[in-house]
């Protein structure tokens, strides 16, 4: 056999193992209670209780920002993100987090948040109700 | 709402940039086609020929209908006609024109064109240039033209729309009650461009970028184009320039990227393993690994095969890759692909179009391609360059494979609906992880690779030199690797290995250009791009590894959070403006903000001191924040970078108070503060008691105040405050102090009466958490009130002179160019000033000039005011006649010792802080450097090849 082919044979088993082995950095968005069985880090999606208190006080800690997140079960915790508390996130539609459960709260050291598109048609019909009246 | 006559539309541009559109699409297809036929015809050369001049002139057509698209769609936005939804998407008034370029490839129909045109400049030089291979490669470029043209078409098949058209009126694109109004256009106003994208690298680098992704198509076009007409080995000289040019511009494109994120976004770093990036960086790596293979094949024959392979799948990955970032499967995984715009479909099929055109006719060719009988030797460079190709290969393909995880979901969440998506739980070191060692495997590959020109040429004669190059290298390389340890202090023994990789290739080739080129950088140009990949390995584990965070706030109470991660966290620290913190050996000061429009920049000083105290070292920075347009909230924060030789400081504005970050919050924060009234007089000082909120204990102190009016005066200032003709101003000097405080705070509120609305001016003390405002009352006993005057008639002749109050008033004659700080003046306006002076029984004298004006046949009259005297005028009438005027007088004395209406909240919040992450990068040039060596090396060998291909032809 030609030894290219024994190094392409050796290199897909290679690529194989590494992807089987990289399976494990790969997770599923999980739930509170995933979290609070598992105990490891997890990535949550879910929403802002948008009517649930938001706490972040610069002044005592820079990087302690408190909100309350509903998952997708429907479930609602209480989420210590250790970090500033980004711009816009009152009109965030979803949250990503990760990080774990420590008691009955979920602290979180990453945060990804989807926020509306920017190209919102608001303005016309702002507009267009001014006209109106 | 067919029928409505639109006021002030420009609907030219649109229909010729629609026929423009159509104009591509159709001759495009032509082109590919008579292109096509032109190879396909070519055993008869008159026919081949036709087709041949049909392609060209329908490549002609083709250009102008792109141009005619380009140049339509910036005119409509550099004219800012907000009737076009491309427009009105990307551009608003207040955008500066530098950025109109950002702005027109912000959104997916720019983009596609300024690919499309890219493909046409590229396509004219082929036309020029590529010979008998013209036919078939322009027939595959022309193949692509057409698919992208599809992407603007914006044509309806049944209910399915192919395509997004540009050049749409935003009324045909959106249905709202405001189209029913003719005069639309005057109500809407442009979204403008993300503030994020206003930087001069949004300006650059999307450009650079979409040329390296058009450029990787002549590759793949020369490789088709020898596939079809199965000359194996023509294509191999006139493509080598073509794929070194696509590997240069695709890597400074990428690097580009890289620099606008550093520069401009505020995660700290220029890669982030975003997909977006990521798919970028993959064709690039598969590009160059075909470059390789392509200089083996050039020089021995071999690899010719692999060739194909890998520049067919750097095209069709980036066709992928352009499928990724702009059908939104990419969803909530990456921080900046595309809006969605319903394109999916379209650009699944683009993709395998050209993967199926390019991997059938290569697996039908493939025995027919010529391949070396006697395999490459093991120690041949061509040998080690393969393995090089294939250690490439293997990193795009492991990339691309944990990039398409969100593809993958979606395959198999189609099989089976109850399907859970799964998401990469810690991307960076997932991929970290992995392409260590692909860095390590290419470091020491690239460098070992070059002491093998001793065994090729006389291995006998030359060993010797051999074991002391190598043995050389091998000392230096460690000793170098020793000693970058100790720089960034990275121990664990896979960074070591990686270190050393780069270190080896440094100087391997180094030497192999000092000693063996003897520095003909003409010919080095590999030589130069392995060095630079050795830097950049460096500069990478320098600054990625060891990045650290100066912003560590050492007295943030600790014990909120428990666990020994969490504190790597806290890389934010609250600064208070002139208060001076110590962090990882600097004294750092928020000195002031300074508001430009919607920027509010921030200085922030630096200062690294002695044990004595003397300042070593000072710089400023900068970081600013941007408000959106219509200043409630902020937009964008961008960081400022103090940048040395060996590292770089990185400053961000992370957080704000929210009084200054959401202007909403601050207008009910104002309204809820408890503003206590005071009447003082001035000089006078006056105490009180409040109740203050302790902070973090819920309890309250009873805390003293006390203020003293030091001043007051109509001419006040305020920074907050730019005048406007016609207000009436109000300004007072008070102090304040508290007990518990020892300085006297002194602030200068203000407030002004604009038209029948009063707007205030207050100052806020944030020593004391306080806030002072004046009270309108104020304007009554600095200006006196009209309804308090008792005013007397005169008739004036010229000159005459009219006692009055013990003051003798003289009028001196008119003058027709009167002005008044309140008189706006139209252009049917008479207006005459009658020039007063007022003489005192003390010989003072002061001059006087009321207005007396008509304005639609209706008489008007400003009053003028001799502040000092109390003395106020009105011109009432003049008689052109007689030449007299009618004039009325009033005197009050303004009152001296009045009491003025203070109001202080002692609840106000601080607001004089900023949060602020601070980030040292060391040897962060090391990787600017490098990479710019590796673009350089390719540019290098592209001219060089060149230069070879003409060289050539001459002979």
């Amino acid at each position: 056999m030609k030894k290219i082919y024994v190094i392409v044979l050796v290199m897909i088993v290679a690529g194989i193992a590494l992807l089987i082995n990289a399976a494990g950095d790969t997770s599923t968005y999980s739930t509170f209670e995933d979290a609070a069985r598992s105990g490891g880090k997890v990535k949550i999606a879910g929403q802002l209780a948008k009517d649930k208190e938001m706490h972040y006080d610069p002044q005592k800690d820079p990087n302690y920002f408190t909100f309350y997140l509903t998952d997708t079960e429907g479930n609602e915790r209480k989420v210590v993100l250790l970090r500033e508390k980004p711009q816009d996130f009152e009109m965030s539609e979803q949250i990503v987090l990760t990080g774990k459960m420590k008691g009955d709260e979920f602290v979180a050291t990453e945060m990804l948040m989807k926020c509306p598109s920017k190209y919102k048609d608001e303005e016309i019909y702002i507009n267009a109700e001014k006209e109106n009246s | 709402m067919e029928g409505i006559p639109y006021l002030n539309e420009h609907l030219w541009p649109g229909r010729i940039g629609h026929a423009g559109i159509l104009l591509a699409f159709t001759a495009a297809i032509l082109s590919a086609f008579s292109y096509f036929m032109s190879v396909q015809r070519a055993d008869y050369a008159d026919e081949a020929a036709t087709w041949k001049k049909i392609g060209r002139g329908a490549f002609l057509g083709h250009a102008l209908g792109v141009f005619t698209v380009v140049g339509m769609l910036f005119y409509v936005m550099i004219r800012e006609y907000t009737e076009y939804q491309y427009v009105w998407a990307h551009v608003s008034d207040d955008l500066p024109l530098k950025y109109i370029f950002s702005a027109f490839w912000e959104g997916q129909e720019g983009s596609f064109l300024l690919w499309m045109f890219w493909h046409v400049v590229l396509g004219g030089l082929l036309v020029a240039s590529a010979k008998n291979w013209e036919s078939p490669v322009l027939a595959v470029l022309m193949l692509i033209e057409v698919f992208i043209s599809i992407m603007i078409l914006g044509i309806y098949i049944g209910e399915v729309r192919i395509g997004s058209n540009p050049t749409l009126l935003l009324r045909n694109t959106m249905d709202a009650p405001i189209f029913a109004n003719a005069d639309y256009l005057s109500l809407i106003k442009g979204n403008g461009l993300n503030p994020l994208l206003q930087n001069y690298w949004m300006t650059i680098h999307p450009p650079t970028l979409f040329l390296g992704f058009a450029s990787t198509a002549v590759p793949f076009a020369f490789a088709i184009a020898g596939l079809w007409k199965k000359d194996f080995e023509g294509w191999i000289k006139p493509a080598l320039p073509w794929a070194l040019f696509s590997g240069m511009i695709l890597g400074t494109g990428i690097l580009m990227g890289g620099a606008w994120a550093y520069e401009a976004l505020s995660f700290g770093g220029y890669w982030a393993w975003d997909p977006v990036e990521n798919m970028s960086l993959v064709p690039w790596l598969t590009l160059l690994a075909g470059i390789h293979t392509h200089l083996v094949a050039k020089s021995t024959g071999y690899s010719i095969r692999s060739t194909f392979f890998f520049y067919i799948i750097s095209f069709v990955l980036v066709l992928y890759s352009t499928y990724m970032t702009r059908s939104g499967v990419l969803g909530d995984t990456s921080a900046h692909a595309f809006t969605e715009m319903g394109l999916e479909t379209q650009l699944v099929l683009f993709v395998l179009t050209f993967l199926l055109i390019g991997l059938v006719l290569l697996i039908a060719r493939f025995r027919q391609i010529p391949e070396p009988k006697p395999e490459e030797s093991l120690v041949s460079k061509e040998f080690w360059l393969f393995i090089g190709s294939l250690v490439l290969l293997f990193s795009a393909l492991l990339i691309t494979a944990s990039t398409s995880l969100p593809v993958f979901n979606k395959i198999m969440e189609s099989f089976n609906p109850a399907y859970v998506g799964r998401v990469i739980t810690d991307p960076i070191p997932h991929y970290n992880k992995y392409q260590l060692w692909i860095g390590i495997f290419i470091g020491l590959l690239s460098g070992g690779v070059q002491f093998l020109r001793f065994r090729e040429m006389n291995w006998a004669g030359n060993s010797a030199k051999f074991f002391l190059h190598t043995g050389v290298t091998l000392a230096l390389s460690g000793a170098l690797t020793w000693l970058c340890t100790r720089w960034i202090n990275a121990y664990a023994w896979q960074y070591v290995l990686l270190l050393f990789a780069g270190c080896f290739t440094l100087i391997a080739n180094l030497d192999y250009i000092i000693t063996f080129l003897r520095g003909r950088l003409k010919v080095g140009g590999s030589v130069l791009a392995h060095i630079g990949f050795g830097m950049m390995i460096v500069g990478i584990l320098a600054s990625g590894l060891n990045k650290r965070f100066v912003s560590i706030n050492t007295f943030v109470m600790d014990g909120l959070i428990e666990g020994g991660d969490s504190e790597r966290l806290k890389n934010n620290v609250l600064l208070f403006k002139g208060v001076p913190m110590q962090m990882a050996g600097y004294e750092v000061t928020y000195v002031s903000d300074t508001l430009d429009n919607v920027t509010r920049t921030y200085t922030v000083n630096y200062q690294k001191k002695d044990e004595s105290g003397k300042v070593l070292e000072e710089f400023d920075l900068h970081p600013n924040i941007l408000y959106d347009k219509s200043f409630t909230k902020i937009a964008a924060s961008n960081p400022d970078t103090k940048q040395y030789l060996h590292k770089d400081i990185f400053t961000h504005i992370s957080s704000l108070p929210q009084v200054e970050m959401d202007m909403e919050f601050r207008k009910k924060r104002e309204d809820s503060l408890r503003y206590q009234p005071h009447s003082l007089r001035l000089g006078q000082t006056y105490s009180f008691t409040d109740t203050v909120l302790l902070r973090d204990r819920d309890t309250f102190v009873l805390k003293q105040y006390s203020l003293r009016l030091e001043e007051i005066t109509r001419e006040a200032t305020h920074p907050d405050y730019k005048a406007q003709q016609g207000d009436l101003t109000a300004g007072a000097v008070i102090s304040v102090k508290r007990d518990d405080d020892d300085s006297t705070y002194t602030v200068t509120p203000m407030v002004i009466l604009r038209g029948q609305l009063v707007y205030y001016f207050p100052s806020q003390i944030n020593e004391l958490s306080a806030r002072v405002r004046l009270h309108p009352d104020v304007f009554d006993q600095i200006y006196t009130p009209e309804e308090s005057l008792t005013y007397k008639e005169f008739t004036f002749k010229q000159g005459q002179i009219v006692d009055f109050e013990g003051l003798q008033l003289r009028f001196d004659g008119f003058n027709p160019k009167a002005e008044h700080p309140a008189l706006q003046k139209e252009e049917s306006d008479l207006a005459v000033g009658a020039r007063m002076s007022v003489l005192t029984p003390q010989g003072g004298q002061f001059q006087a000039q009321p207005v007396f004006f008509i304005r639609d046949n209706t008489p008007f009259n400003l009053k003028d005011e001799v502040e000092n005297l109390g003395l106020h005028l009105r011109f009432l009438s003049l008689d052109p006649k007689t030449e007299t005027i009618q004039l009325m007088a009033a005197r009050k004395l303004p009152q001296e010792d009045f009491p003025a209406a203070i109001e202080l909240a002692t609840n106000s919040l601080r607001s004089d802080y900023i949060v602020m992450e601070a980030i040292e990068f060391p040897g962060i040039n090391l990787f600017w450097l490098g990479s710019t060596l590796m673009m350089l090396g390719l540019g290098l060998s592209m001219t060089h090849r060149i230069g070879q291909l003409y060289k050539k032809e001459r002979a």
